[in-house]
């Protein structure tokens, strides 16, 4: 469904992605793991058009979506949604008004249509009744909740995760993990995780993509992954910096 | 020698980059306002804040101004015998020139420095991001309705402006300094015509426009977190104000051709 090719992307003279090609069959969660800043939510930004390649290519449904003006990317944005990682809710909305948006935006003026969605949406994430809140209101773990149930609430076929468990306690990454691959079975979506946490990496993987230098340094599944005698590979998973305290 | 050429030349280009930037962006304002895509219900709201709120601060500078400005010519024109004149020239400059320039620079300090600000932190905290990811385009959501709300608002606080800057220059002459009122009051009705109000209502439209396009650029360019949701409004009033001014020189000419003076 959605496919990158040999894609390369700089700013100034960094170049942070050198190649990259990964593709994400219908209903699969792939995770994209790697070190802090090596391109892994550029590689996710790329993939709704929200940055331009600088060479390369981008196929959602097998349609190149890299050469697609701003105002053409409207249809491919409407299949793919996306949790930021500061889950950017409009913080001059309610959470109501910021998960009713995205319906408004697609048409849906039916008041009790979008009540019904919104309480849909907010339960599927375990937020049930926290329509009225606003943005500020909400703990770290409620305000992805909340971008997760904005994300979901325009019916994706596949949602792109930057980051869901970067600054959250250790329980509720776990329950933002199994909110994860419980929406990947109850909606079928496609699901993309970037991210540097193992546990939701082996959580929530079908397949992973571990990102070194700007490449796809490997392509495989959670336990070919585990079994991997390659040095990058297994510092990666132990958490090995290589460094002494002296 | 050669290094000073080269560094005025850089400084021209980027000038000339940034109009162009700025230039890109009303373009594709004004295209999407032509093509309907204006949420009025945004455009009202940003009328109150834009137009409404900032009533106060042009009243007062426009109040002040021609209070203070009519002091002065009495000041020098009685002298000369010429105090029944200090009306009409207090009212000719404040249409022509000091209304809309005041007003202008007043709402790049409040609205400009508000836009620019609030922008920045929506694009700092990915909230333009995430408009994107939804499907809005951040121009039809943050620069037009803005962009609607002050081609409506400004001309309106120039009138304001103007409108009490005369009301005060009345007020300090006759009541104050104790000018003959008959001799006053001709004198303001045949120096100043309607081609004086409309140049104010021209000036303030320009003005408006340059205050809210700018302050949308430096909103939508903001990077670099806190630092940059900082310095983005400050941009905004300089640069605004700057071109306020600037503008104002070649719409005073280019004005003159179209309303000759009386």
């Amino acid at each position: 469904m959605i496919e990158t090719r040999e894609i390369t992307k700089s700013f100034g003279n960094k170049a942070v992605l050198r190649g990259v090609s990964l593709s994400v069959q219908n209903g699969e969660t792939l995770v994209v793991l790697g070190r802090s800043g090596c391109g892994k939510s550029v590689i996710l930004k790329h993939l709704i058009g929200l940055i331009k390649p600088d060479s390369g290519e981008v196929f959602v449904d097998g349609e190149p979506v890299t050469g697609l003006a701003e105002r053409e990317l409207t249809s491919v944005r409407r299949k793919i949604g996306m949790l930021f990682q500061s889950a950017a809710l409009f913080d001059s909305m309610s959470v109501e008004e910021n998960l009713a948006f995205p319906l408004q935006e697609q048409g849906i003026r039916d008041l009790k249509v979008i009540n019904e969605r919104v309480a849909e949406a907010l339960e599927m994430v375990d937020l049930p009744g926290e329509q009225k809140k606003a943005p500020s209101d909400l703990s770290g773990g409620m305000r992805k909740r909340v971008g997760l149930a904005r994300t979901i609430i325009g019916k994706p076929r596949c949602i792109l995760y930057d980051e869901p468990t970067t600054g959250l306690d250790p329980i509720t990454s776990d329950s933002i993990n199994h909110l994860i691959r419980r929406l990947q079975r109850r909606l079928g979506v496609t699901s993309i995780v970037v991210t540097h946490d193992m546990k939701t990496a082996f959580h929530c993987a079908d397949r992973v993509a571990f990102l070194h230098e700007g490449r796809v340094h490997f392509f495989g599944t959670p336990d070919e992954m585990r079994a991997s005698k390659d040095t990058e590979i297994m510092n990666f998973i132990e958490g090995h910096s290589g460094d002494t305290d002296t | 020698m050669q290094n000073i050429l080269t560094k005025i030349g850089r400084a021209a280009l980027a000038i000339l980059a940034y109009i162009g930037e700025v230039a890109q962006l009303a373009m594709e304002s004004f295209l999407s306002i032509f093509s309907m895509h204006v949420r009025w219900r945004l455009v009202m709201r940003h009328i109150v804040e834009i137009g409404a709120r900032s009533q106060i601060v042009v009243i007062v500078t426009g109040a002040f101004t021609g209070a203070v400005f009519s002091a002065q010519l009495y000041f020098q024109l009685q002298r000369l015998g010429m105090a029944s004149t200090v009306g009409s020239v207090t009212a000719v400059a404040m249409f022509r020139e000091l209304g809309p320039a005041l007003a202008g620079l007043m709402v790049a300090g409040r609205v400009g420095a508000s836009i620019a600000a609030e922008i920045g932190t929506m694009k700092v905290t990915e909230q333009v991001d995430a408009l994107r990811s939804i499907g809005v385009h951040p121009v039809d959501y943050l620069v037009v309705p803005r962009v609607a709300a002050m081609m409506i608002s400004m001309p309106l606080l120039v009138a304001e402006c103007c409108a009490f800057s005369v009301l005060s220059a009345n007020y300090v002459a006759l009541k104050v300094l104790g000018i003959a009122e008959a001799g006053y009051m001709r004198n303001l009705i045949f120096y100043v015509d309607l081609f004086d109000i409309y140049k104010a209502l021209i000036k303030g439209f320009v003005f408006g426009l340059i205050i809210v396009f700018v302050a949308c650029r430096e909103g939508l360019r903001t990077e670099n977190g806190a630092a940059g949701v900082g310095r983005a409004p400050t941009e905004a009033v300089v640069i605004s104000s700057l071109a306020i001014l600037a503008v104002n020189f070649i719409l005073t000419f280019a004005l003159n051709i179209i309303f000759p003076a009386s």
